[in-house]
């Protein structure tokens, strides 16, 4: 159905009880296999109402490259689970993804598993009990599990990325069902990463990267900031990941403990990039001879035997998210991204 | 019971229409534009030299993208859209 | 365009949005990872598709 572009943005799908429902929208290619919600007219206005001021028209949707209308954005949202009131977090989203440098065809057509990661800053995150705190990547929160369901489902039905189709990650990931998280700020020892992108304190922002699912670095051993780094670089350092084509951003969410470490010890965000993106560099003995020939042909090549992981400091994104634990993270990218942050645009 | 339709989305004013006279095959400048993926520059390379039994190749150019997963950029779209007549493109992993 | 099997419908889907019909020479998958004997069958099975396109 969703290859015909000619066809109504409203449907009369008869008397359908909720399984029916169900099983009429699986059999239309909407679901991500999981349950739905239906989008009635009068569920999608709630959705629509939320969002009236944000006139700011849409580009076309990769890879099917048509215009989405309000409407049928807000039918996703709805069949995602949202409340109306997490709808302007997902048009943010949606905006961020469709920026030019984050390359969303490249990212749906890819063979790589990467899907995109929200992570959201502001008063919102409280407003809407967006959980940035202990397990914030995972299950259990409304809010998150939702708004990412949300923008998955805009990029499959509207966007058309089909998963054997125009989708054809090898293996997938779990994060392409959902990868929605709030930024811990009050447990954070520096600002904000919107207020370091530029933004206000005041502003509610969304910040998107096609990305893999978290990557979790366990330390529970090191007291000093020496250690911590070294853990987290090593970890960083792996020669079968995408950073390893060395073009792409990545994000290292630091756990709060971790955070107050490396601060404690004199750490600035700025220092924590340049220490990461001098230590997480990989041996030219951990890659396969064939991948170093390959990378030579693109003009890449190792600095004094080691391979770096991205092109410079400032393509490490710093955030703090999590509650309790000596555990953090890192988000690789697809690698021919950007991690693109937007302004969530609130109605009056 | 009446839905919004979440596939719904309305084609772009500016989309396509693309028209092509015929190629000739033997005489029209051609370039191997490669998507940068593993061995895509030498199944190109090997179908180069097959096309010598058809052709002359000392003119059939060969272009690269900077990344295997970033679009070419618009430069070199333009360069190779300005120059040749076909564009053989390797795509796949 | 040369494109393996495994790519072929995201081409085609590709093609449907942009209102083209590609000339499309299928060969099998994969291209990568592939030693030059096995790349050289995947070379003739591009030469043999791309005849069939050029009519000789």
């Amino acid at each position: 159905m969703q290859d015909d572009v000619e066809e109504l943005e409203v449907l009369e799908i008869g008397d359908l009880d909720f399984d029916q429902w169900n099983e009429y929208a699986i059999e239309q290619g909407w679901s991500d296999g999981m349950p739905l919600l239906p989008p009635t007219e009068t569920a999608v206005a709630r959705f629509t109402a939320v969002s009236r001021g944000d006139n700011e028209p849409f580009p076309p949707i990769s890879p099917r490259r048509v215009i989405p209308t309000l409407d049928s954005l807000a039918a996703n949202a709805v069949m995602a689970g949202c409340r109306p009131e997490y709808f302007p977090v997902v048009l943010a989203a949606l905006r961020g993804v469709l920026e030019p440098d984050y390359n969303l065809h490249g990212s749906l057509a890819t063979t790589h598993p990467c899907a995109p990661v929200i992570m959201v800053n502001g008063p919102l995150r409280k407003q809407l009990e967006i959980n940035c705190s202990s397990n914030c990547f995972g299950q259990g929160t409304r809010a998150n599990a939702t708004i990412g369901r949300a923008l998955e489902l805009i990029l499959l039905n509207i966007g058309g990325a089909k998963p054997g189709i125009m989708d054809r990650s090898t293996q997938g990931s779990p994060a392409k069902f959902s990868f929605c998280f709030g930024e811990n700020e009050e447990e954070s020892p520096w600002e904000p990463y919107h207020v370091r992108r530029g933004f206000s304190a005041s502003d509610s922002v969304v910040t998107v990267m096609s990305g893999e699912p978290p990557h979790n670095i366990n330390d529970h051993a090191s007291f000093s900031a020496e250690g911590i780094l070294t853990t987290i670089s090593q970890s960083i350092a792996q020669p079968g990941s995408n950073l390893m084509y060395g073009k792409g951003p990545f994000m290292l969410v630091l756990g709060p403990e971790h955070a107050a470490t490396l601060k404690r010890d004199g750490l600035s965000i700025g220092d924590i990039q340049q220490e990461v993106f001098q230590r997480a560099r990989v041996h030219v003995s951990r890659v396969s001879k064939e991948n170093q020939r390959e990378y030579a042909g693109a003009d890449r090549f190792p600095e004094n035997d080691y391979y770096t992981v991205c092109p410079g400091p400032e393509d490490i994104h710093v955030a703090v998210a999590g509650g309790p634990g000596k555990h953090s993270a890192y988000i690789p990218s697809f690698g021919g991204t950007a991690v693109c942050s937007v302004r969530v645009s609130q109605p009056a | 019971m009446r839905i919004v339709n979440p596939s719904f989305g309305l084609m772009p004013p500016e989309a396509e229409q693309i028209s092509t006279r015929p190629v000739d095959w033997v005489h029209d400048p051609i370039v191997l534009f490669s998507n940068s993926k593993p061995n895509a520059r030498e199944l190109l390379e090997g179908v180069r030299d097959k096309l010598g039994e058809i052709r002359n190749v000392d003119d059939v150019g060969f272009v690269y993208k900077d990344s295997a997963s970033q679009p070419a950029p618009a430069a070199i779209i333009d360069q190779v859209s300005g120059k040749y007549r076909v564009a053989l493109l390797a795509l796949g992993d | 365009m040369i494109a393996t099997d495994t790519f072929r419908p995201l081409i085609l889907a590709q093609a449907k949005a942009r209102k083209v019909t590609p000339k499309l020479v299928v060969v099998k998958h994969p291209i990568g990872g592939l030693n030059a004997t096995e790349l050289s069958g995947r070379i003739d099975q591009a030469m043999e598709g791309l005849k069939e396109i050029i009519g000789s």
